[in-house]
């Protein structure tokens, strides 16, 4: 007879007879090793990131811990002991430009027509499924588009193999994830809100403007900041739109509008030639670049998701 | 005898004219955003067909079916393409849906809030390391102490490296999806298998999972169509850049159609070679937009399922 | 108010971005001498060539920092294509200039100027670890990579074409895994014109190949214009096979090993000196095609082509590990260069 001393502990107690006496007495043993399992999955995940970090940062050490500023502020070059990334950064913060300029606003306009003033209509419906196709399109056949339209066919615009086709590019990438994801979370507001909007004579769009948009700001920041992110990452769109593979000469200003007309790399081009070449400098260059990269990524990765748990708690 | 004046009139009730403008023109632009939408589909259709069509109509039928994919030498041999991102995706599941959907499981049936809450947020990490990076990390780590070690005579560059850096790359993903499916199972089903006597495990296996397979389903189907859609990884871990052989040999270098494209790809159309080799881009990027369409359209039947109502 | 805002942003970054970018990429306008020089100059071409120039570029833009030049390296081939299309002010070339791409060059009505800048070697690499192999006569390769070896995939099966053509070497039972230069890089060109080209005229005539395939080597192999992923996969396997410019063999060190290749004289390592002097047999010269009417318009264009043959630039071939030519080569290079002579000297016509 288990101690009845405190009645948790009388409950818990209870608890296990009752569970040993459904169960048959026997351990769970088929239970265990399936939980173990499990456990062993997720921690396999987990494992290999570890590993990639650690590799990626032990790598990358030598260049970050003694010549950071320089590396920061070096060019593309042949020699190992004078390349540097900031041609990629800056080409990267152009990108950066181009999608929160062009994809959020013109996601979060489309999102909000979906959800707020669209009738369901078969239009509706073609235009939801289009966009959900496109968020699965590879990020390859963009590059093709982006080669086809921004370089070639628009290229008096743009100038070609530019920054600006680039960005356009990347921001047509990332356009249908910022729709979905700003579309959920426009789908989250409480019809509740809405209708008070209407019950004292406010037309849609001040509701929405007034009303919806700022309970919905949250969900469609982290949406926002996840699909930057993501742009930042892509390379392969990169390449088919033509980013320098050499030696860039250009020195990035970052504040030179001028250079969007211009070739240029990004980070993760940069990253993408340097990992081909197989001199252990330029390993460890390039784990040094990684580095950089995924300091910014996952920067911005884990400021979405802490946003989002924080409106979830809040929204309970 | 006397009309009663109606205070309010219809015309009132109608609103003020420049707040009704505003609205239209705000919903004009705001329609404009969502039919881009389509522009933009309509736009990559357009561009891939429209040379894919030149090397549809102009090639030799027999170059279709050679040695090698040597686009280059006029020999397109699309098999080779084919059967490279088969191989590449399969090892990718092979390393995705068990470690995803396991750690799936554990966390939505086992793993506590405090546990849920700092262990999945590190799965979002990883679901944002970007592709160049799993690329490298398969050709300097996983090549040499994996495959190279079960494999004594793997070559450096290797599909199943690729392959293996697809899975770690896909793993976000199916977990995500996964996990979605099977909180979305009502708690009365776990509960009355409990109340049946039922364990724990026998209820996840036997009650939860196939009553959320449809969401495996489409959690499975939108993972292999990431990894089919996958270059990255494969452009730099795998190790063919200019053309290669047919093979089904795992551990030796291969293409796929995605790092095919990118092989050929620098920007410009000057590239030497037969007069198809340059159009010859177009028609993998047909074939793989077709194949990624049909994926997506199908996981889509099965998402909707799953999806979160709030 | 946000909303509006960031409709209003792109639209005044796309006015910036395009009411300047026109002056962008054009002549300099300034006159050629001391005075600091500005503008774009795109140079394309060889990946092999391509360090030269990347090193040459470097040093200019030391001294001229309004200049920008872009190095890109998609291999001689591609680079031609650029150059005759207009698309590249600059290309590079490890091998003259062919006659389909003269042709194109003149009906697209580009004059160019060929200057030769280096000899470089080419080098036949095979992994460390393979101990049986360290001398290969041109039978040998024919043997191994030529048009009649498809589907040969180990190195004894290529020793009854090479017994046939006079070869007295023996070839190990190992698995052959070539990782060569493909079809866009001038070093494949090269390759084939100097080691596979005199033994395919006789097999044409023997009736064994056709003309075109004297032109190939066989196709089942893992191409690859860049030869960094050369000497990666040279490095994967125990017993690769490839070949890449000499200065890049060298660079990989210990990484590969270089076989001595047998032109007729016996066993010749690949060195600076026996490339130099033409007693190893795979040597051949390194060019610079200049697109005349761009180097008129273009002051910066002018201003680099005049570095990179000045003592300071020209010295990047040796830095980078290629051969420097012969004074009286180099002097012909200097003077087709001041007389903007146009045409083809060294190329098929």
């Amino acid at each position: 007879m288990a101690t009845l001393s405190t009645p948790a502990a009388g409950a818990a107690a209870g608890a296990e007879v009752v569970r040993a006496r459904l169960t048959g007495g026997k351990a769970d043993v088929r239970g265990r090793v399936f939980q173990l399992a499990l456990v062993g999955c997720l921690g396999l995940a987990l494992v290999v990131l570890a590993v990639l970090l650690v590799d990626v940062i032990t790598g990358g050490w030598e260049v970050l811990s003694q010549r950071l500023g320089d590396f920061l502020s070096g060019r593309l070059s042949s020699r190992p002991a004078r390349a540097g990334i900031s041609q990629g950064l800056a080409g990267s913060f152009w990108i950066a430009v181009f999608v929160v300029c062009l994809a959020f606003p013109i996601g979060i306009a489309a999102a909000i027509y979906l959800e707020e003033y669209a009738p369901r209509s078969r239009l509706t419906r073609v235009i939801d499924v289009n966009i959900r196709n496109l968020a699965g399109v590879p990020s390859v056949v963009y590059g093709i588009l982006g080669f086809a339209v921004f370089v070639k066919a628009l290229g008096s615009l743009t100038g070609g193999r530019t920054i600006m086709a680039a960005g356009i590019t990347l921001a047509v990438l990332v356009l249908p994830i910022v729709i979905i994801t700003a579309a959920e979370a426009i789908r989250a507001v409480p019809d509740s809100i809405r209708e008070a909007g209407f019950g004292v004579g406010a037309t849609r769009w001040e509701v929405v403007r007034g009303h919806v948009l700022p309970y919905a700001a949250p969900g469609i920041l982290t949406g926002t900041v996840l699909a930057l992110a993501r742009a930042l990452g892509e390379a392969a769109p990169l390449l088919l739109v033509g980013a320098v593979t050499g030696f860039l000469g250009s020195d990035f200003a970052i504040f030179d509008t001028n250079q969007v007309r211009e070739r240029f790399t990004a980070m993760p081009m940069v990253i993408f030639n340097w990992a081909q070449q197989p001199r252990d400098e330029f390993r460890a260059l390039t784990a040094a670049a990684i580095v950089v990269l995924l300091v910014v990524v996952l920067l911005a990765n884990s400021a979405a998701i802490l946003l989002r748990n924080r409106y979830e708690k809040k929204r309970g | 005898m006397s009309t009663i004046e109606p205070g309010i009139r219809l015309s009132d009730l109608r609103g003020d004219t420049r707040r009704l403008r505003t609205e239209r023109v705000v919903r004009g632009v705001l329609l404009g955003g969502a039919v881009l939408s389509i522009v933009i589909s309509a736009l990559i259709v357009l561009s891939l067909v429209r040379e894919a069509w030149t090397f549809i109509t102009q090639v030799e039928w027999a170059s279709l079916w050679t040695t090698g994919w040597f686009p280059r030498r006029g020999l397109y041999d699309v098999k080779t393409l084919l059967v490279g991102s088969i191989l590449v995706t399969a090892i990718a599941m092979a390393v995705a849906v068990p470690v995803g959907l396991g750690a799936a499981v554990y966390l939505a049936e086992y793993a506590s809030g405090r546990v849920r809450r700092v262990l999945k947020p590190a799965l979002e990490i990883l679901a944002g390391i970007p592709s160049v990076v799993l690329g490298f990390f398969a050709l300097t780590w996983i090549s040499p102490q994996v495959v190279q070690r079960l494999h004594g005579d793997a070559s450096l560059f290797n599909l199943a490296a690729a392959g293996i850096g697809v899975g770690i790359l896909t793993v976000p993903l199916v977990a995500s999806i996964s996990e979605d499916a099977m909180r979305s199972v009502p708690l009365a089903l776990r509960e009355a298998s409990a109340g049946m006597g039922a364990r724990k495990v026998t209820t996840t296996v036997s009650v939860v999972i196939p009553a959320a397979v449809s969401g495996l389903v489409a959690a499975f189907i939108v993972a292999v169509s990431r990894a089919i859609g996958e270059t990255m990884v494969v452009a730099i871990a795998a190790g063919a850049t200019g053309g290669s052989q047919f093979t089904t040999n795992v551990f030796k270098p291969g293409q796929t159609m995605t790092a095919g494209m990118a092989a050929q790809a620098a920007g410009t159309d000057a590239v030497r070679g037969q007069a198809l080799t340059f159009q010859s881009l177009f028609f993998v990027g047909l074939l793989l937009f077709l194949i990624t369409l049909g994926l997506n359209l199908v996981a889509d039947r099965y998402v909707r399922r799953v999806r979160q109502k709030y | 108010m946000r909303r509006s805002l960031a409709l209003l942003l792109p639209l005044l970054l796309l006015a910036a971005a395009c009411g300047d970018g026109e002056d962008s990429g054009s002549a300099g306008g300034s006159d050629s001498g001391d005075e600091a020089v500005s503008g774009e100059v795109n140079i394309t071409g060889s990946s092999t060539v391509e360090p030269i120039s990347t090193s040459v570029a470097e040093l200019f833009q030391e001294d001229n920092g309004d200049v920008t030049v872009n190095v890109d390296g998609p291999g001689t081939g591609d680079g031609f294509q650029l150059f005759c299309n207009g698309e590249a002010d600059i290309t590079d070339a490890s091998r003259p200039i062919e006659e389909e791409e003269a042709t194109a060059c003149q009906q697209s009505g580009v004059e160019y100027i060929e200057l030769k800048v280096a000899f470089d070697g080419i080098s036949v690499l095979t992994n460390p670890a393979n101990e049986d192999v360290s001398c290969l006569m041109f039978a040998d390769l024919y043997a191994l990579v030529g048009p009649e070896s498809e589907g040969v995939d180990n190195w004894s099966d290529a020793a009854a074409l090479a017994g046939e053509l006079g070869s007295t070497t023996d070839l190990p039972d190992a698995g052959l895994d070539i990782t060569a230069p493909g079809e866009e890089s001038g070093t494949y060109d090269s390759f084939i014109e100097l080691a596979l080209g005199d033994i395919a005229e006789e097999r044409v005539a023997a009736g064994a190949i056709t003309e075109d395939q004297a032109e190939t080597t066989r196709p089942d192999y893992q191409a690859s214009g860049d030869d960094n992923v050369i000497i990666e996969g040279i490095e994967g396997s125990d017993t690769s096979l490839g070949w890449v410019g000499f200065a890049f063999a060298e660079e990989a060190g210990d990484q590969v090993k270089e076989l001595e290749v047998d032109g007729g004289d016996g066993c010749v390592a690949p060195s600076a000196d026996t490339i130099s002097d033409g007693s190893y047999p795979l040597s051949r010269p390194l060019f610079v095609y200049v697109n005349k009417a761009k180097a008129e318009s273009n002051a910066a264009i002018a201003a680099y082509v005049d570095f990179y043959l000045s003592d300071e630039g020209i010295s990047s071939v040796e830095e980078v590990g290629y051969v420097a030519l012969p004074d009286d080569q180099f002097s012909e290079t200097t003077t087709a260069w001041e007389d903007r002579t146009t045409g083809t000297r060294e190329g098929t016509e």
